[in-house]
């Protein structure tokens, strides 16, 4: 019996710490955000205490950061209205103590392989970025900048902040802030080139950005059309600069990796894809092109 | 019948002592780590190999304790600075002109905030206009501290104070906001003063302390020290930052400024941009090259956050870091004697392992005492004391059986041929 006595105390603790109010601090948002408190309806603002009967209104594009109870930070990044008593896991603290994350840490650094450019072909690849200054709701991966095009059906894509729907695609001429020769709507988050090669000549270089429809956005990549011979040219320096004996698939993955690591994407792809039907048993190759498609956007 | 597995435990402990403990007290193993501590000695003494030696470079600015903030998520752990139990509000002055600091300043000193620490360096005038402006905004803000800077002098040259441009007209009173430290170093030591010409000078910190909370400033001076391990608890995101924008639109509600110490300086969180961005020891990256981290700014907000708190890191005296590298040291040789003696076919396994163990444990040891009771206990000279040992015995073997030939010098290694 005072067992039994004893586990309903427990119990009887440990209930009002588990249904225990959340405490909320708006930290920073984005857009029109709004808070619906005690049934009146006020404009966001930086650093308010909102409790968990509190909701909070985002529309289209908007951001909102939050900390709960001090410890947790989380960001809300989807349209719609949110009671905050919705977010009590969000307000978990994640981690264990320092000791242990020391031995997880070792374990880890002891365990894991540093990889090599054929395995990881993504931590050895020479990528050309370039700096991004403005904000702006669409983000395009640096490694689609000074991409070279010969042939194909490749994918230029983006991301969206915003929950837009409708896309524009720009291409320039020139990269002196001179208007877009070719414009286009697109209700994806991509285009392929092929959609656009009757617009460019090949060997001219060429400049393009997307933007939602109806934004601007001051981000602008270059693409070389490349001529066939000039891309030919490259294809048999790169084909004659093993001695050795190699198989055809071995061949295919290496051209691959060498044509990724030269922006020339599209037919890194064809070579990536002639590897892993060359080889179909090599879950490298197999695995190499499954990144790559992901990486890209190639369905 | 079958040991009971406590004792099959105290047994392998018993035998563990006594592979440490057997020639602990040899005058062999007592020499050998004296010969250890002679040659770290010798090595350090020899300038000219400063340039020349990788691991002595790359060490120099290297802090086992670091790996705690870097990797295993030590300033996670703290509470954000946010809220009504925060003391400290950040504003981000962004790429604002003199004019635009001006306005960030008023607005700011509406909200009521204890005190307002103006972290640009302004050196001379600018444009008229504009700096009558900030000048203006300047003198209407008395619980303001704006920056100075102060350079140590380095031997006989002599130590420099640079006032900030507006102090001469506003009266403004100053802090400085530059660390004493060399130049692309981690930034560790804060000078909470600096005294030049029999004049003290606070720092920025200091400053912004004594205005919004004098008690805590009496407090610390009653400690009577100068300088001082910064303990960084929080990384930019664990204080409130506002955006200029929304200061100036009125998005930001008073209790996130009003009776706090308010920073208005320069934050990106952009990682590629380094204007204004200071090594400190949560880097993510705590070997080798790398990037600055913070803005300097939240140095300044751990600083005083550091104080308010009273949450200080003890340094433990460089006596007592040799003294337990040298008990290390002499543990180890023991261990490594008995199995170079006795089963030499072991003794450079038996040696790596333990190295390894013991690096593994030390560095730990480390993390954790700085971790749960900010004690700071340099682990460097143990750890090399270790790695050093194996070799040590090789020539120590070599001297004393060479004494012994020619002194009569006894010793455990003069039958010992392997």
């Amino acid at each position: 019996m005072k067992k039994l006595i004893f586990i309903f105390c427990l119990f009887g603790a440990a209930i009002p710490s588990l249904s225990q109010d959340n405490s909320f601090l708006l930290y920073s948002f984005k857009g029109n955000v709004t808070v619906v408190e005690n049934k009146i309806e006020s404009a966001a603002k930086v650093g308010r205490i909102l409790t968990s009967n509190a909701t909070l209104k985002l529309p289209t594009g908007a951001v909102a950061t939050l900390i709960c109870n001090e410890s947790a930070m989380f960001t809300i990044t989807k349209k719609g209205s949110f009671a905050l008593n919705q977010f009590g896991d969000s307000c978990m603290v994640k981690g264990g103590s320092v000791s242990s994350n020391y031995v997880k840490y070792v374990w880890a650094q002891m365990t894991k392989s540093s990889g090599s450019p054929g395995s990881n072909r993504k931590a050895f690849m020479n990528n050309v970025g370039a700096v991004t200054r403005s904000v702006n709701n669409i983000w395009i991966d640096p490694r689609l900048d000074t991409m070279n095009y010969v042939s194909g059906d490749f994918p230029l894509s983006w991301k969206s902040y915003a929950e837009a729907e409708d896309f524009e695609f720009f291409l320039y001429k020139s990269n002196d802030g001179s208007p877009a020769f070719y414009k286009t709507s697109v209700d994806k988050l991509k285009i392929p080139i092929s959609k656009i090669a009757g617009q460019m000549s090949q060997g001219n270089t060429y400049y393009w950005t997307a933007a939602v429809k109806g934004e601007e956005n001051e981000e602008i990549k270059t693409l070389n059309y490349v001529t066939k011979e000039t891309y030919e040219t490259l294809l048999k320096e790169i084909k004659a600069a093993v001695g050795a004996y190699e198989s055809e698939a071995e061949q295919a993955y290496r051209i691959a990796f060498m044509l990724e690591d030269l922006h020339y994407l599209s037919q890194a792809y064809d070579h990536y894809v002639k590897a892993a039907k060359l080889a179909p048993t090599n879950p490298l190759y197999r695995s190499t092109l499954m990144s790559f498609k992901k990486d890209y956007e190639i369905k | 019948m079958k040991k009971p597995f406590h004792k099959h435990v105290i047994h392998h402990v018993k035998r563990a002592h006594r592979n440490v403990t057997k020639y602990l007290y040899e005058r062999d193993t007592i020499f050998a780590t004296i010969w250890v501590f002679l040659f770290i000695m010798i090595l350090s003494f020899i300038p000219s190999m400063k340039f020349l030696n990788p691991v002595k470079l790359a060490l120099k600015d290297f802090d086992f304790n670091d790996m705690a903030y870097a990797k295993l998520e030590k300033a996670e752990k703290s509470k954000f600075d946010v809220g009504d139990s925060g003391k400290i509000v950040i504003i981000n002055i962004g790429l604002a002109d003199r004019e635009g600091l001006a306005m960030l300043l008023e607005k700011t000193a509406s909200y009521e905030p204890k005190s307002i620490g103006l972290d640009v360096w302004m050196e001379e005038p600018r444009e008229p206009e504009k700096d009558s402006i900030l000048a203006a905004a300047i003198r209407k803000t008395p619980n303001l501290i704006i920056a100075s800077r102060f350079k140590p002098g380095k031997g006989k040259e002599e130590a420099e104070y640079y006032h900030n441009y507006f102090t001469q007209f506003t009266g403004a009173e100053e802090g400085s906001v530059n660390f004493a430290h060399e130049e692309l170093a981690t930034i560790r030591l804060w000078n909470a003063y600096f005294k030049h010409q029999e004049v003290e000078y606070p720092s920025f910190a200091l400053a912004l302390i004594k205005k919004a909370y004098p008690d805590e400033y009496e407090k610390f001076r009653k400690k009577g020290k100068d300088k001082l391990i910064i303990n960084y608890t929080r990384r930019t995101n664990q204080y409130q930052v506002i955006n200029p924008d929304d200061l100036m639109m009125g998005r930001v509600d008073s209790s996130s400024i009003k009776g706090k110490i308010a920073l208005l300086g320069y934050i990106n969180l952009d990682p590629n941009n380094i204007e204004d961005k200071k090594f400190t020891p949560l880097n993510d990256k705590y070997y080798g090259k790398s990037v600055p981290d913070m803005n300097g700014i939240v140095v300044h907000a751990n600083i005083v956050s550091m104080v308010l708190e009273h949450n200080y890191i003890k340094k433990l005296p460089s006596w007592f870091i040799w003294l337990f590298a040298i008990l290390i040291g002499w543990l180890h040789m023991s261990l490594f004697i008995r199995y170079y003696l006795e089963n030499h076919i072991w003794f450079h396994l038996v040696a790596k392992i333990a190295q390894l163990a013991s690096a593994f444990f030390f560095v730990w040891l480390g993390v954790h005492l700085f971790d749960r009771y900010r004690i700071k206990l340099d682990m460097k000279l143990t750890l090399v004391v270790i790695v050093l040992a194996v070799d040590v015995i090789y020539f120590y073997e070599a001297w004393a059986v060479w004494m012994h030939k020619k002194f009569g010098y006894k010793t455990v290694f003069h039958h010992h041929h392997h």
